[in-house]
């Protein structure tokens, strides 16, 4: 992997126009993916889902260079009907566009120039991975006061004849005071045994409000990782719904920095997952200051062989108090053969706040579907009945009505 | 309508039932009485097609061998059981049950089935009857519902439903004397010539407003003697010890 990683890494520094500040940047972070590799589970994040061995596994032997100079086709993009929307839409790693045809223009600004930036050694290699190799800087700015009329839809898919490839793309935003941005992440995958690692970088300032709503529905054979970087200003607000379902293996990270008094994070989501897929959430919510808050709620639905993982992180400084902290996850097991597995965190080092956790596993109540079949339903339907009305309070949190119908949709899931 | 022919039922090796038999024809109210354990509630969970049981035996309705039906399959034909303890079904909103069950119903006797609006109708008129408050049709499956709202929720299904054959499984305990007046009348409002009953109950309390046509007792899987609505009387004065 070593010299095909060199190789790759070479060819994109000289096919690619960059300055020298940022082909530092890249040489800094393509050092340090390649003294680290990808993780494996003698990390403590990545004990359930070693990393290295699914791609192994999964795809084999990977390579890293994408053409960023080619046009990649994305008129074969199935875009969603349900609601109007701007767009965004990544090829293979590689932002083929950006429509925000329902706003006002000088509300949002968009930069290609990145700023001086430090490595954060301490995240993981893969945001060094994604560093060393993705492609044009990108930042997304919505101004003052300027909320969205409508929600952007960031489309990330493949091209048809992409194969065995590392892609990577990075978005960053930033929400200035009183902004507010509804953010879909929709998964069109055209081709298989891809690593897709994205990375997403957001700034809330005061009073801002972040909705992250990030579907992963169709069907598809690749390996993705996505890491939100979240930092909050005071009285700022993120919500974070991630609905893991079709892909192979996905890993969610949210990492959120609550650094502004009165700002909360609420990060809820719905593992639906059949045959032998692989999924996690990992949530690292940091109480930095007084008077905030956080709320997690994940639920699972595993079919055969699935798998499933919830590490949350609450993390509560000495200077937080008055934290209000919250954590659960409730999975059913449709089969002897798949696995949910919940490792909740605390780590608080402030005396007064108010935290907890919960999980809990099991089958299908036996009782419930005889209840519901001896009124004439059959076993499907009661097991859906059942099912959806298990999903049902986690969908609840959803606070965009648009969205929560498109997801009910998405689920099957009725009134 | 339901012929019951040397029924045995075992669970877990457990001998429940023994050479039950009972014959129930249309237009008949029939009550079984009997103490804790005596299979009162095997009875009704093997009728209505609960797992979990071995069973010998015949059963009979309407000429269909119940045995060779789904638990659906049973309802469709129009067998109804009255849980003793109806389920809480947590995100399943009570109207979309009723509705869902209803026309599946429906759909299974190839009649036409309700839309929202027939429905809502229909679930307002009969709730109103059974004085079940409607505000608790929009809530969750009996989440949240008292012991009492719960049967009068079972009860509620049986006159959307129109079963043939009715069980009712205890469905006088844990329930307050308006709340078993209401339950009685609702019974009461669906008999007809071509529909029966089976009630289950431990006391003589439920059979004051609901008048049996038979009264069996049950002791240790058997039905050891059977009479009209006076033997329930006997049993109250000189409880199950002393019959026979």
């Amino acid at each position: 992997m070593e010299d095909q990683l060199k190789t790759d890494f070479e060819k994109n520094l000289r096919d690619f126009s960059y300055s020298d500040q940022e082909k530092k940047f890249k040489k800094n972070n393509f050092n340090v993916f390649l003294e680290q590799g990808f993780p494996n589970r003698k990390l403590e994040n990545w004990k359930f889902s070693d990393l290295n061995q699914i791609i192994k596994n999964n795809i084999g032997e990977l390579t890293f260079y994408n053409d960023y100079s080619k046009e990649n086709q994305i008129d074969k993009i199935e875009l969603i009907n349900e609601l109007e929307h701007n767009k965004l839409i990544i090829v293979d790693g590689k932002i083929e566009k950006i429509d925000f045809k329902f706003e006002d223009k000088d509300k949002i600004e968009v930069l290609a120039e990145q700023g001086e930036e430090i490595i954060k050694k301490n995240i993981n290699s893969l945001i060094n991975l994604n560093n060393a190799f993705s492609n044009k800087f990108c930042k997304i700015i919505i101004k003052k006061n300027y909320s969205l009329k409508k929600p952007l839809v960031v489309y990330h898919s493949t091209n048809k004849d992409t194969k065995f490839k590392n892609t990577n793309s990075r978005i960053d935003f930033k929400l200035e005071e009183n902004a507010c941005l509804k953010l879909i992440d929709i998964f069109k995958d055209n081709s298989e045994k891809n690593f897709i690692n994205i990375y997403y970088n957001f700034e809330l300032d005061k009073s801002s409000i972040l909705k992250n709503y990030k579907i992963d529905r169709s069907i598809n054979n690749n390996i993705k990782y996505s890491y939100n970087n979240i930092k909050q200003e005071a009285n700022s607000v993120s919500e974070t719904f991630i609905l893991s379902s079709g892909s192979k293996f996905f890993k969610n990270e949210i990492n959120c920095d609550l650094i502004g008094q009165h700002s909360s994070a609420f990060v809820n989501g719905i593992f639906d997952l059949d045959d032998e897929n692989h999924h996690e959430i990992k949530s690292n919510i940091n109480h930095l200051i007084e008077n905030t808050k956080s709320y997690q709620l994940i639920k699972s639905v595993l079919e055969k062989k699935s798998k499933a993982v919830y590490q949350g992180k609450i993390f509560v400084s000495s200077e937080a108090q008055k934290t209000d902290g919250y954590q659960l996850s409730n999975a059913i097991l449709l089969s002897e053969n798949s696995e949910f597995n919940a490792k909740p965190e605390l780590e608080i080092y402030a005396d007064d706040v108010k935290c907890s956790h919960g999980s809990s596993s099991g089958s299908l109540d036996e009782n419930s579907i005889f209840y519901l079949m001896s009124r004439g339903l059959n076993y499907k339907e009661a097991k859906k009945l059942l099912i959806n009305g298990f999903l049902l309070d986690v969908i609840e949190k959803i606070t965009d009505e648009e969205i929560k119908n498109l997801i009910k949709n998405l689920l099957g899931v009725k009134e | 309508m339901l012929k019951i022919n040397n029924l045995n039922a075992k669970i877990d090796k457990k001998s429940i039932l023994q050479n039950f038999k009972l014959e129930i024809n249309p237009g008949e109210v029939h009550a079984i009485m009997g103490p804790n354990g005596s299979g009162k509630s095997t009875l009704s969970n093997i009728l209505s097609g609960k797992k979990g049981y071995d069973v010998t035996g015949e059963v009979l309705f309407e000429n269909n061998d119940l045995f060779s039906l789904e638990t659906e399959e049973r309802a469709h034909k129009g067998i109804f059981l009255a849980f003793q303890y109806p389920l809480e079904i947590p995100g399943v909103n009570t109207n979309v049950f009723l509705k869902t069950s209803l026309n599946a119903i429906k759909k299974a006797r190839g009649e036409k089935e309700l839309d929202a609006i027939q429905f809502l109708k229909l679930v307002k008129e009969k709730a109103k009857e059974l004085k079940f408050d409607e505000e608790k049709l929009g809530r969750q499956l009996n989440v949240g519902f008292s012991g009492g709202e719960k049967k009068k929720n079972e009860i509620l299904q049986m006159s959307i439903l129109k079963p043939k054959l009715s069980i009712l499984d205890e469905t006088d305990s844990g329930l307050d004397i308006d709340a078993l007046k209401t339950v009685a009348d609702g019974v009461n409002a669906l008999r007809k010539n071509d529909n029966s009953f089976l009630i289950i109950t431990h006391y003589q309390r439920l059979l004051e407003y609901i008048k049996p046509d038979f009264v069996h007792v049950l002791m240790n899987g058997k039905i050891i003697k059977s009479g009209g609505p006076e033997l329930a009387l006997e049993l109250e004065k000189k409880g199950y010890e002393n019959i026979n």
